[in-house]
């Protein structure tokens, strides 16, 4: 027995992997990139997922989602506590003072966009938003109009919901966009059939961030007598909009995309002249009908704060983010090269920058940047392997689609934070590069494009 | 009109209450805000318009103040990359 346990310990003793073996060249570019962290011992070190990072990383994922404003969360607060009551109960004080509130932050929502209060219905988001109009529109006027044109650039949730009309029955065309991003508006007008019933046109770009020629397309529609819809989730806040200059029939709107609540968004109908929708909601007939359910108060006060305080700071936040960003992409142009833009760098919104790196594996390069949150095309597609649709209707290249990368800037973010990302990305991509043979071969004048690879 | 000590001492308050936010870009935004915002409103000499800066600035005090005690209230657990490497 005794002989049999000292026997085990001496080959478990004999057994153990030697620690100091260096095993770096044995690994792949992905778990390379990953793997010279040093194993500092520090107790701030995060272990998640398999990943061990220092500390939090920074925050550069501002078109996904944007933390609160202290000043929403302070008037969120106070709404929580006191508004309780049912906005549509008409009986009570609480049912009043609740409605107040929902009164107040649909003025301020209104005074962003241009519209009248009397035009505002607040949902759960821009997706269901969306939702809304592209189905409510099309079933509402389904016997005589059965067509509808968007661009192939739209966010997911247009996109199934077209989908999802032409199941049913419905045609749809999807407008193809210019290198740059940019609608074409020959084809637009091309494309405009007397059946047609409705023009889904995104302001600001989730991924790439061009801003579309909104006036000359609402100028179009407007011809036309076809109803406009825009996906103004990223605009609002960030760049002027207003719905009579633009001749929108309907906006969708998000609270978490401008320092606001998630689980909040709005929706803008006009009245004059009027369209109607068929509601996706049905019940007590609440937000004029369009919307049924009892309104999350405190939500709905967050948004309308946050939609006043876009207001007022607009041009501060502006001229701020405008800087950052020409820090960070001249920042990145000094060390590197082959570094693409991807999307218009003139018609764009200052706070998205989609870089894309030549000769560098996408996966290595964030799965490298661990320290940075950034994200590579949109979080509604990342978790398939494919690269991003928008990027590929840019007529952006596979193997540069792969290694696109977002920069969100924001109101929050410093010049350190752009600093350190820049320092980071180029020592991510130099330490890729060096690996790359693909790059040796760039370099020594080597054209990858006419290569006759051989088969082995 | 407010006296010059008086926005000074305002400005000083609200720096100072935002370099005791545990979050980092909260506050290093706070900090930025409020010298832009005070060297915005540098040149104001009309005194009702003062006034009106003064009271906004108070106002915005007491919003910091009042957020600072629930952000304190729920320290990290995590520091944050910029604090770490200076």
């Amino acid at each position: 027995m005794a002989s049999k346990a000292i026997f085990s310990t001496l080959r478990r003793s004999l057994t153990k992997p030697n620690r100091a073996v260096s095993r770096r060249h044995h690994l792949s570019t992905s778990s390379a990139a990953t793997a010279s962290e040093p194993y500092a011992g520090d107790e701030h070190a995060i272990v998640m997922k398999g990943v061990r990072i220092s500390g939090r990383p920074l925050y550069l994922d501002m078109q996904s989602t944007t933390p609160l404003d202290p000043r929403v969360f302070d008037a969120m607060n106070a709404s929580s506590i006191y508004d309780y009551g049912n906005p549509h109960s008409r009986t009570h004080l609480y049912g009043w003072e609740a409605e107040n509130a929902v009164e107040v932050a649909r003025i301020q929502v209104a005074k962003l966009i241009g519209a009248s209060p009397k035009e505002i219905v607040f949902l759960s988001g821009a997706t269901e938003a969306n939702n809304t109009v592209v189905k409510g529109v099309m079933h509402f006027y389904k016997d005589k109009k059965r067509h509808v044109i968007t661009t192939q650039t739209e966010h997911k949730c247009v996109l199934d919901s077209c989908r999802h009309l032409q199941q049913e029955g419905f045609e749809v065309t999807y407008l193809p966009v210019r290198t740059d991003g940019l609608v074409d508006l020959e084809m637009l007008r091309e494309a405009i059939r007397p059946d047609t019933g409705l023009v889904s046109v995104m302001a600001v770009n989730n991924e790439i961030g061009v801003v579309q020629p909104m006036e000359e397309i609402g100028r179009i529609c407007k011809e036309h007598k076809v109803p406009f819809h825009t996906d103004a989730a990223q605009a609002i806040g960030k760049i002027p909009v207003d719905v009579e200059k633009w001749n929108v029939s309907f906006m969708s709107m998000s609270g978490h995309k401008i320092y606001g609540p998630k689980g909040i968004g709005a929706m803008y109908v006009r009245r004059r002249p009027r369209v109607r929708l068929e509601p996706l909601m049905n019940g007590g007939g609440q937000e004029r009908g369009l919307r049924s359910g009892t309104l999350a108060t405190q939500q709905v006060v967050g948004f309308g704060v946050a939609c006043e305080l876009a207001m007022k700071e607009m041009e501060y936040d502006e001229k701020w983010i405008k800087r950052l960003q020409e820090r960070l992409l001249n920042g990145v142009r000094e060390k590197l090269d082959g570094v693409v833009v991807n999307g218009s760098l003139e018609s764009r919104y200052a706070g998205n920058l989609n870089l894309s790196f030549a000769y560098v594996e996408g996966e290595s390069l964030l799965m490298g940047l661990k320290e940075v949150a950034v994200s590579s095309g949109s979080a509604c597609t990342s978790a398939s392997l494919e690269p991003s649709y928008v990027l590929r209707a840019l007529g952006v290249d596979e193997d540069m689609a792969h290694t696109s990368i977002r920069f969100g800037i924001g109101r929050f973010t410093t010049e350190e934070e752009i600093d350190k990302a820049v320092e980071l990305t180029v020592k991510q991509v130099e330490k890729l590069r060096e690996m790359s043979p693909l790059y040796e071969m760039v370099k020594e004048g080597i054209d990858i494009k006419n290569i006759q690879w051989s088969q082995h | 009109m407010v006296a010059k000590c008086q926005v000074i001492s305002l400005c000083r308050s609200l720096l100072r209450a935002g370099c005791k936010y545990p979050d980092y870009n909260i506050r290093e935004y706070t900090k930025r805000r409020t010298l832009d915002g005070f060297r915005m409103n540098k040149n104001l000499t009309d005194p009702s318009k003062v006034n009106d800066a003064y009271a906004e600035g108070k106002e915005q005090l007491e919003v910091v103040e009042r957020v600072l005690k629930v952000y304190l209230a729920y320290p990290p657990k995590t520091k944050n990359i910029m604090e770490l490497k200076v």
